[in-house]
């Protein structure tokens, strides 16, 4: 079928065809990821067939195509609601769009991402993960066990998103920006409380030294520094590492050489060790 | 027999999970703590596997890839310590100490398959123009392959030579360089933590770390307690702020402090 169609024709999808390439992008997204344009080859994977369909001449396709393979990086779930809006454009305008499409990719991809990052890569998984983790450490898989159903479940509110963003095209999105980011500053209240947790639990420092006056002894650690406050050295210690962090030189991985190091030159002169229950 | 079935298991989940954390499907992610269930799943030793999940999640709480950013790769990390704790009989803290640099070895291949995906993006997009439309699905298929390798070659080769390796190194290794490592292990969840705080909102919202913190800390309250007051404290915030958008005439617009994300 090569271009016996004219310059211009545009078709519409059937909801199987756009349901086809939403689950597409569900199940590629961020697999291209490239340091030129990140996520562009999955989008324009994603796109391809549904494209195709929407673009019958082969000019217009690539035209569109070539849009799609321009630079877009966006938290996976969050791109199932701004590609849902373009494809609901190109499917109304054809290659009038064009232009339309490519910045409402770019202006949303930043603001989204954000909320996205923090919902379902920051907030979720450390709430959750806490959880989890904890009942693993006990031998217990149910923690891990709910993770994995709730994640199963959140297909469809992938879906959900995309068919959001295709009903709603530009305009909602606007407004449901606000919305989210009560709803995540809200939930950031929820993640902090259990980071506060984490504090006083996961993180484990123990000095194991003594000091001996004649008859008696003193466990530096359960009769000094227990005394002043509980999990005193794990709150200085994140204290540190946050103030680290947030200097440019220091990386995450710098830090965990950093405390390695130090570990091991403390387990040496017998200044850390470990806590025998 | 058994053992070559789990190795070839072993080697497929480490496949399988490039595409699930990769893509937008995250259902076991590479979540130490769901690999963990996996991975108990196949070897059969549920509690070695958990509690390395478990400590392994524990240890990489807010150590989030955001954006793309390459961080070490807790994944490879739990499917290898796991590996060697069970073929081995090492003790938890040392396999992790063996796991963990794998990982971080594996953040390497990720900065390369990265590199590798330009020139198959470059390749994609000239097929397009050539109007061979399918061989451009098949070069992204044909990346989704290359990409998947940056699990399976360190897993792979701890499969295949780790086990006598681990067994030879562990006996050489002086007792305070293990209780080092082990000290490193317990130390090294202050990572993930630091790192939330810094997505996080703490400047806006500290009462609630101290919060949290306190409940834990001098009460001993589990951490489903906190969470759960935590969703209280979050429900009531999230009312009065709509109720305020509501009777303002204006958007509230988004005032978070302290949240520097990355695009």
């Amino acid at each position: 079928m090569n271009n016996q169609f004219e310059r211009g024709t545009v078709n519409r999808l059937t909801e199987k065809e756009r349901k086809a390439a939403f689950r597409r992008w569900t199940f590629v997204a961020g697999l291209g990821w490239n340091y030129e344009t990140q996520q562009a080859p999955s989008v324009a994977f994603a796109m391809s067939k549904a494209l195709r369909k929407i673009y019958p001449n082969d000019e217009d396709y690539i035209e569109a195509m070539d849009n799609h393979f321009k630079y877009f990086n966006i938290t996976p779930q969050m791109g199932n609601l701004v590609l849902g809006a373009t494809l609901a454009m190109e499917e109304q305008d054809g290659l009038k769009a064009k232009d339309a499409v490519q910045n409402l990719k770019i202006s949303l991809m930043g603001p989204l991402s954000g909320v996205g990052d923090s919902l379902f890569w920051v907030l979720w998984p450390t709430i959750i993960g806490g959880i989890s983790g904890y009942m693993a450490l006990q031998g217990n898989p149910i923690g891990a066990i709910i993770w994995i159903i709730v994640s199963v479940a959140l297909y469809f509110v992938k879906m959900a998103l995309s068919n959001l963003g295709y009903s709603s095209g530009t305009k909602l999105i606007t407004t449901l920006g606000d919305k989210i980011n009560l709803l995540t500053d809200a939930a950031s209240v929820m993640g902090l409380m259990v980071v506060g947790t984490l504090i006083a639990t996961v993180i484990k420092i123990y000095v194991p030294l003594t000091f001996k006056a004649g008859e008696v002894s003193l466990s530096l650690q359960t009769d000094v520094i227990d005394k002043i406050m509980p999990a005193l050295l794990p709150v200085l210690l994140t204290a540190l590492v946050y103030w680290l962090l947030g200097k440019k030189w220091w990386t995450p991985v710098k830090v965990i050489l950093l405390l390695v190091v130090v570990s091991l030159v403390g387990a040496y002169f017998g200044i850390l060790g470990i806590q025998t229950a | 027999m058994l053992e070559i079935l789990q190795d070839i298991l072993i080697i497929l989940l480490a496949g399988y999970m490039t595409w699930d954390n990769g893509s937008g499907v995250q259902v076991i992610g590479a979540w130490p703590a769901c690999t963990g269930f996996v991975m108990g799943l196949i070897t059969g030793d549920w509690n070695t596997s958990l509690v390395i999940g478990g400590t392994l999640q524990l240890m990489s709480l807010g150590v989030t890839a955001l954006g793309g950013a390459s961080i070490p790769e807790y994944g490879v990390a739990t499917i290898v310590s796991i590996f060697i704790a069970t073929r081995t009989g090492v003790s938890t803290g040392e396999a992790v100490a063996v796991g963990l640099p794998v990982g971080m070895l594996t953040l390497q291949l990720d900065v390369f398959v990265k590199y590798v995906n330009t020139f198959f993006a470059h390749w994609e997009q000239k097929l397009l123009h050539e109007k061979k439309f399918s061989q451009m699905q098949g070069a992204y298929i044909l990346s989704v392959f290359i990409w998947s390798l940056k699990y399976v070659i360190p897993v792979t080769a701890v499969v295949i030579f780790g086990a006598p390796l681990v067994n030879l190194v562990t006996k050489a290794i002086p007792t305070w360089f293990t209780t080092g490592l082990e000290v490193a292990g317990n130390m090294l969840p202050v990572l993930g933590v630091g790192l939330l705080l810094h997505y996080m909102p703490v400047k806006k919202h500290l009462s609630f770390l101290i919060a949290g913190f306190v409940l834990t800390a001098y009460l001993n309250l589990p951490i489903l307690g906190v969470a759960l007051l935590g969703a209280a404290a979050g429900y009531i915030i999230y009312r009065n702020e709509t109720e305020k958008t509501k009777n303002a005439s204006y958007c509230l617009v988004n005032d978070m402090e302290g949240d520097d994300f990355d695009e």
